[in-house]
């Protein structure tokens, strides 16, 4: 059986193939490099029976994935719910909202899961003795938690003020964590550096282009779980902007295979206010990213003030038919309770500016009332819990005694009346 | 000394993109420059560059580069994620 249709890396802006190595960039012009496939021989080699007779993970669209053998890092990655949220989609006003949810992902709860298990398989495969990255928060918890769980030695650099909190989800595994002293740009620098200078594994430096191919699978369940249909409409949300051009990368894969039936499929884009630098050229008609030098938000996970995938993401959205939005920061916080509340998932910061920027989006009727639409949630609140203190009601507190809790029941006037139990 | 090359993204501002700032680069540094691929428009230009010359000498060019307001990135984009 063929396993392999992974063939070369190619460089997004001048088209040169490069072999499928540790490299990143064109040395002609810098452009990024991204895997390439034989997508006939895929089509040939695939179909729906064949994908969904597989095991219920990210890995039943291995085809389309840049590894030479089979996967041996993070293999129970992916496969999160897509659920269909009839009373969201009451609250903003449209006929069908689904929302994938990577809060539950495997093991880290957030979407990075999909990016790592590549990056680390293709980095086993290359024969890598350490694996690395330098993050904030969820890539640096899913580089150590993947890295321990086959035995990988691990490098997290963090800068050297980020809360304990962060830093925990990485040193529990045995991670090694380093804290850079200095502004983001500096710890910025000396990671390249040392991604140049050790023979490492940087999972979103040299690593880049298998890497973001693991984003692609968030697309590919997407479509599958809606019974092999594309959404009219997808929202989400942009850091670097490689999740939105991976996502729409996966639909135009499954469309080239004939997996899926080809109707056009709006791509929408989605960052915070205080680092909206992609959707800020979006709405000045202008391709060109203008960075971000400080960004101010409480949505840490999408704060990258100069995107490398943003002028791929603007001209995906535009291709598309999409749009791009941004939401401040009581707006996020606002699309996280709403979210909860008609849906019963808690995401983070993240999550809260794709829900408020949909609102937005459906609100100028850039997404129309009677289309599907999916939201594409990729972390678990837990990890942001800190941005919705002071902001919820504390709990009421009574003493032990059955007559304060029937008062403090009837004094609930604005609520609806609960069942008891002999009515239940 | 030790030589060494740099591979770098540099964006100018509107206010800048006027300026022969690359030109004031050559005139200031003992550096070799080599420009790759370059995009500028009224409100912005970004240029990718290769710089070669001693460490010292790349460190200092690039102070001074961000001194005159030009954003400076390693053409490793956004290494720290979330």
């Amino acid at each position: 059986m063929q396993l392999e249709f992974f063939s070369h890396l190619r460089c997004r802006e001048c088209g040169r193939l490069y072999p499928k190595e540790a490299i990143h960039v064109c040395e002609w012009d810098f452009g990024p490099l991204e895997a390439v496939y034989d997508y006939e021989a895929i089509r040939r080699h695939i179909s729906r029976d064949r994908i969904e007779s597989r095991p219920p993970t990210m890995w039943r669209y291995r085809e389309f994935l840049p590894l030479e053998g089979e996967p041996s890092v993070g293999t129970q990655v992916g496969f999160t719910p897509l659920v269909r949220a009839d009373r969201l989609a009451k609250a903003l006003g449209v006929r069908e909202v689904y929302v994938k949810n990577d809060t539950v992902n495997y093991p880290t709860l957030s979407f990075k899961d999909r990016v790592v298990a590549v990056s680390l398989s293709r980095a086993r495969e290359m024969g890598f003795p350490v694996v690395a990255c330098a993050s904030t928060g969820n890539l640096a918890n899913s580089v150590a938690a993947n890295a321990a769980s086959v035995g990988l030695e691990s490098y997290v650099l963090i800068p050297a003020d980020l809360e304990a909190s962060k830093v925990l989800g990485s040193l529990v595994y045995g991670s090694r964590v380093i804290g850079i002293r200095g502004p983001y740009d500096k710890v910025n620098r000396l990671c390249s550096e040392i991604a140049g200078k050790y023979r490492w594994a940087f999972v979103n430096v040299n690593l880049r282009p298998y890497y973001a191919e693991g984003s692609k699978t968030m697309g590919f369940e997407i479509v599958e779980q809606l019974g092999w249909r594309l959404p009219a409409h997808t929202v989400i949300p942009m850091a670097s902007g490689s999740l939105l051009t991976k996502i729409a990368k996966s639909y135009r894969e499954m469309i080239d295979t004939e997996l899926v039936e080809k109707r056009p499929f709006a791509i929408h884009g989605a960052q915070a206010s205080g680092c909206n630098p992609i959707t800020d050229a979006f709405r000045k008609d202008t391709e060109l990213v203008r960075p971000v030098s400080k960004p101010q938000t409480i949505a840490k996970s999408l704060a990258i003030g100069t995107p490398a995938d943003g002028y791929y993401a603007i001209q995906t959205i535009r291709k598309s038919g999409g749009a791009a939005e941004d939401a401040s920061d009581p707006e996020i916080v606002e699309g996280i309770r709403l979210l909860a509340e008609t849906t019963g998932i808690f995401a983070e910061t993240a999550g809260g500016v794709t829900v408020a920027c949909a609102r937005k989006l459906i609100d100028s009727g850039k997404i129309p009332k009677d289309e599907s639409l999916v939201l594409c949630i990729t972390g678990h609140g837990l990890k942001t819990a800190e941005v919705l203190s002071g902001v919820l009601d504390s709990p009421r507190v009574i003493d032990p005694s059955l007559r304060e809790f029937d008062r403090l029941v009837s004094s609930d006037i604005n609520r609806a009346p609960l069942p008891t139990r002999s009515e239940g | 000394m030790a030589r060494e090359k740099q591979r770098l993204w540099l964006t100018f501002s509107e206010e800048l993109c006027q300026r022969p700032i690359i030109w004031e680069l050559g005139r200031s540094f003992e550096l070799i420059f080599n420009i790759r691929s370059a995009q500028v428009t009224q409100e912005t230009g970004i240029v990718a560059i290769e710089l070669e010359g001693e460490r010292e000498v790349l460190k200092q060019a690039i102070q001074w580069l961000e001194k005159e307001g030009v954003t400076v990135e390693p053409v490793e984009l956004s290494t720290i994620e979330g």
